[in-house]
């Protein structure tokens, strides 16, 4: 027998040595590689993961997408990082901690990658703010914008109609307009925003801040948290949750507050857009149809500046070469804008391109993109600071802000102490 | 108690209990029933009881976590943590409560002195330690350090269990031939199995909820379900709907153990508790 | 209750004294030897696993050691600790936990024993609700904290709303007011945790000896006072040990602070957990985190060795008498 099994495997071999041009054109660069990414459960989470087989399809390597709640993101992230445990090789990283990673050297600098393959990316159709917000600190390019958010203003179009008021273009206007607005009986409120202790109040009322001249750092990268503006405008905010907030307010976090608006309870909000697909999703939102989207209003006088947020992509600095490859490759993948776009349409309400946001398809479906681009284009991503002692920052500001809103400590109080607290990072 | 009660008090009892387990229940209720709500359902203002059933919420579940990973990712730590604590734990306790030292005592309040140490006490220098020896990330970094808050538990219920046993019984056996490890094997250890039982449920229902160390040592892939809960706690919403799903698949299995294996629980504790 | 080998103490023969009492000897020392083997593991293994981590916590205690930048580790002496004691936020943590630990235990206490004392008659209702008293304490903390949080919510919880309109509770409601929010978090830590402690004490009170009960009852003792003199006394064991249990696990309330509150409003919930986490695992300040978990660890042990002598001095009064 033993000498037609050896024809058998002659046969086979000569078979396998023809058809070897034609397997190795199919042959998938990253078969057998597996990326493992971290994600925010934000709404592009479950969006990516359902597009991530596409990339397995066109490149062989399988992708992974472990959805993370914000507090376990940076924890889990740094801890890989710090263990070197190359547990994930992508992960989302939020604006803000952009100055933590230049300074640690966790994530790849991608600058020469982006130079490389500038056309391929078509980095002039990125937004620039973005391309600088969601991922450069100090010249160090420690991550790839891939979701951006503006910071714009919900409102309900059917309250200020029944009421007769138009939409506020300045911050005093909203302030006025809140107030008129509220009626407790109904009950409906004028105004809603987070007020819990921590990250939530924290980078809710930054955000106010800014709009009304305050700034949280001075030109060196000082900390100035009890400038005179800043002092104002948490007046301002106290107002506001005193006067035309529900009452719940106090203990608001981004969830409390999205379901209040949602619910019908707020009549105006300011947000990230990337929620605001959902108010017009009718297994979520009452207010479907009853919404607008607008910019967010600056304080009278003020320029013409918007917040802007989001997750860029970085990738570990500790994987190996073939790893890093995969990576880079699936983030030039997502962020083309082919699938991008498909990630939008999908319900991601993460935009990065200015094509986007002028895309027929688009529009058709979220008809609020031009406030998204007028944010962009007039953009600050640094109203929170993005550098590295921003997550202590972040919490001596949250302690305060709740403080005064529950009636603790007066805001000049408050914020002197802020400071001095801040200080001592320095 | 008496032997005959008069109904009236009996009927009485069993009123309190039922509005005591009520009340207790409602929260439990209102977990399970939103899972099955559509998510502009779960609130509204006012409350409202009605809604349509939905299972948008489990498929979201099953699409976008790997449930089976996390399941038995929770099994292996809870069940490895509990046999290891068991198998350390209960001849400790014996040969505490057997020792003619009076320094056994002490030795017994060193074990409960352990369970005291905060959590976050030991994470960091562990959570290094593993670094080092490559652990981090595996399922034995969180059974590791889980054994040790359970063994010690272990120790000090095994203890009081085995000093209630008269040692008549071993002595017997001794004199018989036996040896010393026949006389635990044979005759003390078949007497404590409800204590052992007792103690091995709680060590479970301990190692399955805990979530900090879940959260800290473990990978994608080795990540228990107590940790996925948190991912409904997300920043720009709560996932209600994700929650009360998940927290199906997080509470049943436990539930089941512990009502299956309810008579032994107050049998075991019984035996024990002097 | 069968036993493994129906043996009798009895034997056949009688050693001769010094043969008996030099197998006595060697006996007593193997015995020894068997012991400490079978104790050996678990003290090594707590040592290692346990205590090395513990001990290198306290070394960091006295360094500046972030992990975020760990070049710039520096010997600073008892600063942590100073900095423990003279921070405000640190010195509101002590007494926010100590008070939290008092007011949840007592009231886990006195309701356990309540429904202890209902649980324990014989019959299947009294055992289905036992079974169903447990399903809390199966339910995952974070979980629970969220839970209650949804529906304590003034403007939308099922049970928040009402509660706020009719004025029970403050208009932000009880997690958003801070005179509130700690009482709050007792009475959702004591949801949680009042069906394991009513276990324990049940089974204490399932394992008093009947035939003492019977005789004072037919001595003509009311419910009352065989309660005071007879049950209680005689439950101390089951007491104690539930109590110790509690605390400890009380004093490092973790899970329902931080998916409720997160420590507001204001400091209101600042429990000392919540602190190290944030020092230790936000910020990554491991030197001030494990100063701050040590300073736990002294609190917790003075807190339980008081307990263990004063209820053994009451164990022991009671048990004085019955000899």
């Amino acid at each position: 027998m033993g000498w037609r099994m050896n024809v058998a495997a002659a046969a086979a071999v000569a078979a396998s040595l023809f058809l070897a041009p034609f397997a190795l054109a199919q042959d998938k660069p990253y078969e057998g590689v597996t990326l493992t990414i971290a994600s925010q459960n934000d709404q592009f989470a479950s969006v990516m993961a359902d597009l991530a087989p596409q990339f397995t399809e066109k490149t062989g390597a399988t992708v992974k997408v472990d959805i993370l709640s914000y507090p376990e993101l940076l924890t889990k992230v740094t801890s890989d990082y710090i263990g070197d445990t190359k547990g994930y090789d992508i992960a989302t990283m939020d604006i803000v901690w952009a100055g933590q990673f230049a300074e640690t050297g966790w994530t790849v600098e991608l600058s020469d990658l982006i130079k490389r393959d500038a056309a391929e990316i078509n980095v002039d159709d990125i937004y620039p703010i973005l391309m600088n917000a969601l991922g450069n600190y100090g010249g160090k390019q420690v991550a790839f914008p891939f979701a951006g958010y503006a910071n714009v203003l919900a409102y309900r179009t059917d309250l200020y109609e029944a009421a007769g008021l138009q939409p506020p273009d300045t911050m005093e206007e909203l302030v006025a307009d809140a107030k008129k607005l509220t009626n407790p009986t109904v009950p409906v409120y004028g105004f809603v925003a987070n007020g819990q202790k921590g990250p939530a109040v924290a980078q809710d009322w930054m955000q106010y801040n800014a709009q009304m001249g305050g700034s949280i750092v001075d030109a060196d990268g000082k900390p100035v948290l009890n400038s005179d503006a800043n002092v104002k405008s948490l007046e301002v905010y106290k107002e506001l949750f005193d006067d035309a907030a529900p009452p719940g307010a106090a203990d608001y976090d981004w969830g409390g507050r999205e379901e209040s608006f949602r619910q019908g309870l707020a009549a105006n909000m300011q947000t990230w857009s990337v929620g605001a697909a959902g108010y017009g999703d009718p297994s979520q939102s009452k207010v479907v149809g009853k919404f607008g989207i607008k910019v967010a209003p600056p304080g009278e006088g003020l320029p013409k500046k918007y917040g802007v947020g989001g997750w860029g992509l970085a990738i570990n600095a500790d994987i190996d070469a073939k790893q890093q490859e995969a990576a880079w490759a699936f983030i030039k993948w997502i962020t083309s804008p082919e699938i991008h776009k498909a990630m939008n349409m999908n319900g991601a309400s993460s935009y990065l391109r200015i094509s986007e946001t002028h895309d027929a398809d688009l529009l058709a479906k979220f008809p609020f993109l031009p406030v998204i681009d007028e944010t962009f284009m007039h953009g600050d991503g640094d109203y929170r600071p993005r550098i590295p002692q921003y997550p202590q920052i972040q919490d001596i500001l949250g302690t305060a802000v709740n403080a005064v809103l529950v009636g603790d400590v007066e805001p000049k109080k408050a914020l002197d102490d802020a400071q001095a607290e801040a200080e001592k990072l320095f | 108690m008496s032997k005959r009660p008069p109904t009236r008090v009996v009927a009485a009892e069993r009123v309190a209990l039922a509005a005591i387990v009520g009340v207790f229940l409602v929260p439990v209720a209102w977990l399970v029933t939103t899972a099955y709500k559509p998510t502009r359902d779960i609130f509204s203002y006012p409350p409202t009881f009605a809604f349509e059933p939905t299972l948008d919420h489990f498929r979201g579940v099953f699409r976008y976590f790997d449930l089976v990973s996390l399941v038995q990712s929770s099994l292996i730590i809870s069940l490895g943590s509990v046999a290891l604590s068991l198998l350390i734990g209960v001849p400790a306790g014996y040969a505490l409560a057997r020792s003619k030292s009076r320094r056994a005592v002490w030795v017994a309040y060193f074990f409960l002195a352990v369970r005291m140490v905060p959590p976050v006490a030991p994470l960091i220098p562990f959570y290094l330690m593993m670094r080092d020896i490559g652990l981090l990330g595996t399922w034995w970094a969180v059974i590791l350090i889980n054994t040790t808050l359970n063994a010690a538990f272990v120790v000090w219920m095994m203890f009081s269990y085995f000093r209630s046993l008269p040692k008549e019984l071993e002595e017997a056996a001794l004199t018989d031939g036996c040896t010393l490890f026949g006389s635990f094997f044979r005759v003390a250890l078949p007497l404590v199995v409800p204590g052992i039982v007792a103690s091995a449920l709680l060590c479970v229902m301990f190692a399955w909820n805990d979530f900090l160390y879940g959260s800290f040592l473990t990978s994608a892939e080795t990540k228990p379900i107590s940790v996925a809960l948190l991912v409904a706690y997300g920043t720009k919403d709560i996932s209600w709907g994700t929650l009360g799903a998940l927290a199906h698949f997080s509470t049943i299995p436990i539930v089941a153990i512990a009502l299956l294996l309810n008579r032994y629980f107050v049998q075991g504790l019984t035996k024990g508790v002097s | 209750m069968a036993l493994a080998q129906g043996n009798t103490i009895e034997s056949g023969r009688a050693p001769s004294p010094a043969a008996a009492v030099r197998r006595r000897l060697s006996f007593a020392r193997r015995r020894q030897l068997f012991l400490l083997l079978f104790g050996a593991p678990a003290v090594l293994y707590v040592l290692v696993v346990a205590i090395w981590p513990l001990a290198q916590g306290v070394a960091y205690s006295f360094y500046d050691y972030s992990l975020l930048r760990p070049a710039a580790r520096s010997f600073v002496g008892f600063e942590n600790y100073r900095e423990l004691f003279a921070n405000d936020a640190a010195r509101n943590s002590i007494v926010t936990t100590f008070v939290f630990t008092l007011s949840a235990v007592t009231l886990e206490f006195l309701l356990g024993l309540g429904i202890a004392l209902l649980l324990w008659r014989e019959g299947a209702f009294q055992r289905v609700c036992l079974a169903l008293l447990l399903i809390p304490v199966t339910v995952t903390p974070i979980v629970v904290g969220l839970v209650f949080r949804a529906l304590l919510a003034p403007d939308y919880g099922m049970l928040g709303y009402y509660l706020a309109h009719w004025g029970i509770s403050p208009t932000r409601g009880f997690f958003g007011d801070p005179s509130t929010a700690l009482g709050t978090l007792v009475v959702v830590d004591a949801w949680q945790w009042t069906p394991f402690m009513a276990l324990i004490l049940l089974a204490g009170l399932k394992s008093l000896p009947t035939d003492v009960l019977e005789a004072a009852e037919a001595d003509g003792a009311t419910p009352a006072q065989r309660f005071r003199i007879i049950v209680f006394p005689m439950l101390l064991p089951a007491v104690f040990l539930a109590l110790v249990l509690r605390t400890m696990d009380a004093f490092r309330v973790f899970d329902i602070v931080f998916s409720t509150t997160n420590g507001g409003p204001a400091d209101a919930t600042d429990v000392l957990m919540i602190y190290a986490v944030k020092q230790g695992l936000q910020f990554f300040n491991i030197g001030f985190a494990s100063a701050i978990a040590n300073m736990m660890i002294v609190c917790i042990a003075v807190f339980s060795v008081a307990f263990v002598l004063l209820v053994r001095r009451a164990d022991r009064r009671a048990n004085e008498p019955a000899q």
